[in-house]
């Protein structure tokens, strides 16, 4: 097991430097030059020769007048370091930059997920047992409803309906705006304004996860094993809880983990319509100011959460199936 | 006598910018002072970030922030658009021509001058301002170089190479005076009066122990004064003068900035004198957060936010007014200080000719253009200016009935082409209608097509609708329109010709906006340095550059002059259409019903006009 965890480890340092590799280049190959975007709005107020010397300057900073192998040598030492580079947007180390949207982005994330895990799982659950039934047949459409519609316009109706119609929640943003208060009322407050672009994560991941524990439920309801324990005489909850449900864990693994994964990710969309200030949309704008130190960091930490995360779920597999023997 | 003659010159020609000590109170400008209360919530599409000092982002959130906080500027630019001595913070500024073709201003400030802890403010901070922000210790805290124009003081490259701690061309005089040199090749300039428009900056809070001495032979910062030292009070995350700018003295005071939900205050500040026409803001405070384009209007209408600046396109002001018909929120209008454009090429294939851009220009209803895009919020101007420009309402007689407004004619356009010599097809025979689809002309023995390539930027509703009213009228007349897509770093990289070795669009839309000093020096100068960055259109035509080089040299005070030259220089551009202007937007402010008194413009912004309003619940 250690030696394979080992085995693991050095497979993912040696992709992660792939990976570095791939990614520095296709991103020094973008168009756009990152030194004038970070001086261009001194154009208008100083001279041509000014501007030269300055441009130059920036170029100099931002180690653009070196060759590339050198680039990449310098970049992949400084990250090893923790030095994670310098953001040509904001003129700050990017450490400085990523810390406080990724962590309203996992608490946003964190928190729909458990909503998520709560609903879906008794609700697949239920309707692959009552398969067919008016609440299987309403779940069915309302979960292709939530699947099919793209965020965007869950978000604008939720707003629609429960900001605007009926003015339960705040449009948008993390606070109310000018709050004075101790820790716990911000605290509170928070929780108020997360309220909304939590419902629509959650109502928007409702469809994938429910059909999935459906599914994987369905198939497991149908196996002997579980003819066998009814014919037992086993109570309907002991067999579909202890029997069922624990068989049915195994492909609902795969989807926890990749969930897991996706809490360090944040949502371009629900962060840009509520003005919630997560890691998404740095990354986004980062990506439009060609401000490339900023997204190759968070690029390369997702590199190392996706190899971490499947390393998490083989370990898990062989965890909920004990059929499963790792490194053979 | 020839020394003689030049200090009687020097003398005859002290240009004296006085107040005279006349500062008007609040009573003596006719406006009254309403009393400070109430807050307001200002929403913006712009993201704010923690950046509270310049020389780092330049966001138009925090440029509002720095436009509230800081001040104090000798000479302030009016809403009336000129340039003018703040008698506020300076008895007089006086710019001396000197022998050696140099020009001296010297600042005498007023006395009672505070900073918002209540600190008196002097000269040594103007000076500390100067030294600060063109130090190697700033530009080593990846600092952005703010104040552009302290590179035409005598003296400036020395100290800014870190030659040396003395800043010749900058000179502390006394405790309440100050003055700075310019140096003879930046003269004589129609607007070197903003040279003296130098904020201060609170030395005892940048840089605690440091000292400033002159010698005679200018101002000399001690040598304690080191980027580790800035770093520390500057750049620390934690109470570093760039995120916690506590001490300042603009007519409002930063309270507090949350980075996690980007959102700051600013509470009127105490010790503010008032602006330079003597009135105080009367908002005690303003809380700055972003909004979206999606629900702005919904915010409004809820009133957790009082005022949306700048909003333009049909659906947005449509949605705002409807909320003003409504009676739940007001609105103020005013026209763009800038316009979205063609840019022309003018110096390879069919663009470098003149007559080629002018029929192109008569291929487009520009009205209709503007109409469609902005849902009628925008007008369509024939020159390089503003409709809110004050030459533009000084002679809009003129410019109105005198400059070509290139209505879409199609018969003249393909005359344009006739005479311009666009008659041959591509076998070299003449060009017959219905027959050929592309014009020739016959450029130095060869045959040169009526291609023009067009770039434009992906998600771009002004290249979607040229897309659509541009290319069939230009084929109907023998042009043809070969449209790419890029992303807008590559046309920039192929406008400014930044590793491009052979250029290939004659003709990119993007943006442009004015400011309050023109650089048509720069925009139209033939000499080669310039083109790229400044001359985007890589035009050279001595006329035009010699009417732009004339107007930099008008005296300040000559208004008469600089608006006939404005005027010639309006009537060549829009002969020589390096661009096309399409739309000028008509921006709108949406503000709640408790805001009074409130009244932008185009260069005079929301934070400018909110000093002017007042609450009434």
């Amino acid at each position: 097991m250690a030696k394979y965890i080992l085995r693991r480890l050095l497979y993912l340092v040696f992709v992660f430097f792939i990976v570095s590799i791939i990614m520095f280049f296709i991103y020094k190959s973008v168009p756009g030059d990152p030194a004038r975007m970070m001086i261009d709005s001194s154009k208008q107020s100083v001279d041509p020769e000014r501007y030269e010397q300055m441009y130059q300057a920036a170029r100099e900073q931002l180690g653009l007048d070196k060759p590339l192998p050198i680039q990449y040598i310098s970049w992949i030492t400084n990250m090893l370091k923790g030095d994670l580079g310098f953001s040509t947007q904001y003129r700050q180390p990017v450490s400085q930059i990523v810390g406080v949207p990724m962590g309203n982005t996992i608490m946003l994330n964190l928190v729909s997920m458990v909503l998520v895990f709560l609903i879906t799982i008794p609700l697949g659950i239920v309707t692959a047992v009552k398969k067919n039934s008016p609440l299987d047949n309403a779940v069915q459409v309302g979960t292709v409803v939530g699947y099919s519609l793209p965020s965007f316009v869950i978000a604008l109706l939720f707003i629609f309906l429960f900001a605007n119609l009926l003015p339960i929640f705040p449009i948008s943003g993390m606070n109310a705006p000018g709050l004075t208060g101790d820790g716990f009322n911000v605290f509170l407050d928070r929780m108020y304004h997360m309220a909304l672009p939590c419902l629509v994560m959650t109502f928007a991941s409702l469809g994938g996860i429910t059909r999935y524990v459906r599914a994987a439920m369905i198939d497991v309801l149908r196996q002997d094993y579980i003819r066998t324990a009814r014919a037992k005489g086993l109570r309907e909850k002991v067999v579909i809880y202890s029997h069922a449900f624990r068989n049915a864990l195994i492909p609902i693994v795969t989807v926890l983990t990749g969930w897991l994964v996706s809490v360090f990710g944040g949502s371009v969309v629900i962060e840009t319509i509520f003005l919630w200030n997560g890691i998404g949309k740095v990354l986004y704008d980062a990506l439009m100011q060609r401000d490339f130190m900023v997204v190759l960091a968070m690029q390369m930490f997702y590199v190392i959460i996706t190899l971490a995360g499947n390393l998490l779920m083989d370990l898990a597999y062989m965890l909920v199936d004990p059929r499963v023997k790792l490194g053979n | 006598m020839k020394k003689a003659l030049a200090l009687v010159l020097a003398f005859v020609m002290v240009f004296v910018f006085t107040a005279c000590n006349n500062t008007p109170s609040q009573e003596e400008s006719g406006k009254t002072q309403h009393e400070v209360g109430g807050q307001i919530v200002v929403g913006s599409v712009t993201d704010l970030d923690d950046n509270m000092m310049d020389g780092w982002t330049n966001g138009a959130q925090n440029a509002s922030i720095r436009n509230l906080i800081f001040g104090y500027a000798p000479v302030v630019y009016t809403k009336e658009g000129t340039f003018e001595v703040d008698p506020q913070v300076a008895e007089s500024v006086e710019g001396v021509e000197n022998e050696d073709g140099t020009k001296t201003f010297t600042i005498k400030l007023q006395k009672d001058l505070k900073w918002n802890d209540g600190t008196a403010i002097t000269a040594k901070d103007y000076v500390f301002s100067i030294l600060l922000h063109t130090s190697p210790a700033y530009y080593a805290l990846e600092a952005q170089d703010t104040m552009t124009y302290a590179n035409c003081f005598t003296g400036y490259d020395a100290y800014f190479n870190g030659e040396t701690k003395t800043f010749s061309g900058v000179r502390l005089i006394d405790d309440y005076t100050f003055s700075v040199q310019i140096v003879a090749e930046e003269l004589p300039f129609h607007f070197d009066i903003a040279y003296a428009s130098i904020a201060p900056y609170p030395m005892a809070v940048i840089a605690p122990d440091c000292d400033i001495t002159d010698d005679g032979n200018g101002a000399t910062i001690s040598d304690n004064f080191t980027a580790e030292l800035l770093q520390k009070t500057i750049n620390d995350t934690e109470e570093g003068y760039r995120y916690y700018p506590t001490v300042t003295c603009g007519p409002y005071e930063f309270v507090s900035y949350d980075k996690t939900t980007k959102q700051a205050v600013l509470q009127v500040n105490d010790q503010y004198k008032g602006t330079y026409d003597g009135v105080k803001p009367s908002i005690e405070k303003i809380i700055l957060k972003s909004v979206t384009d999606a629900t702005q209007m919904d915010e409004l209408k809820n009133g957790t936010v009082d005022l949306i600046s700048g909003v333009s396109g049909g659906t947005a002001i449509n949605a705002g007014l409807d909320i003003c018909d409504a009676g739940d929120a007001q609105y103020a209008s005013y026209l763009r200080a800038g316009y979205g454009q063609i840019t022309f090429s003018c110096d390879f294939g069919p663009t470098q000719f003149v007559k080629v851009r002018q029929a192109i220009a008569y291929c487009l209803d520009r009205e209709e253009f503007a109409k469609q895009y902005s849902g009628g919020f925008a007008q369509v101007v024939n020159g390089e200016y503003g409709l809110s420009s004050w030459e533009y309402k000084e002679r809009k007689d003129v410019i109105d009935s005198e400059l070509n407004s290139y209505s879409k004619d199609l018969e003249k356009a393909k005359q344009l082409l006739i005479e311009d010599g666009w008659t041959l097809n591509e076998n070299g025979g003449e060009f017959v209608e219905g027959v050929d689809k592309v014009r020739y002309k016959n450029v130095d023995g060869k045959l040169m097509a009526l291609e023009i390539n067009w770039a434009n930027t992906p998600n771009n509703p002004v290249s979607d609708l040229l897309n659509t009213m541009l290319p069939g009228e230009m084929e109907k007349v023998g042009m043809k329109l070969n449209a790419t897509t890029v992303e807008f770093g590559v046309l920039l990289n192929n406008m400014y010709r930044q590793g491009i070795d052979e250029p290939t669009y004659h003709m990119f839309n993007l943006a442009t906006g004015f400011v309050p000093i023109p650089s048509y020096w720069y925009e139209m100068s033939t000499d080669e340095k310039y083109f790229g960055s400044y001359n985007q259109n890589y035009i050279k035509d001595e006329q035009i550059e010699q009417i732009a080089l004339e107007m930099k040299k008008i005296p300040a005070d000559d208004t008469e002059a600089w608006l006939d030259k404005w005027v010639e220089y309006q009537k060549r551009w829009n002969e020589l259409l390096p661009n096309i202007p399409l739309y000028s937007d008509e921006y709108h402010d949406f503000y709640s019903n408790k805001i009074k008194g409130y009244e932008p413009d185009g260069l005079w912004q929301w934070e400018s006009a909110i000093l002017y309003s007042w609450i009434e619940e």
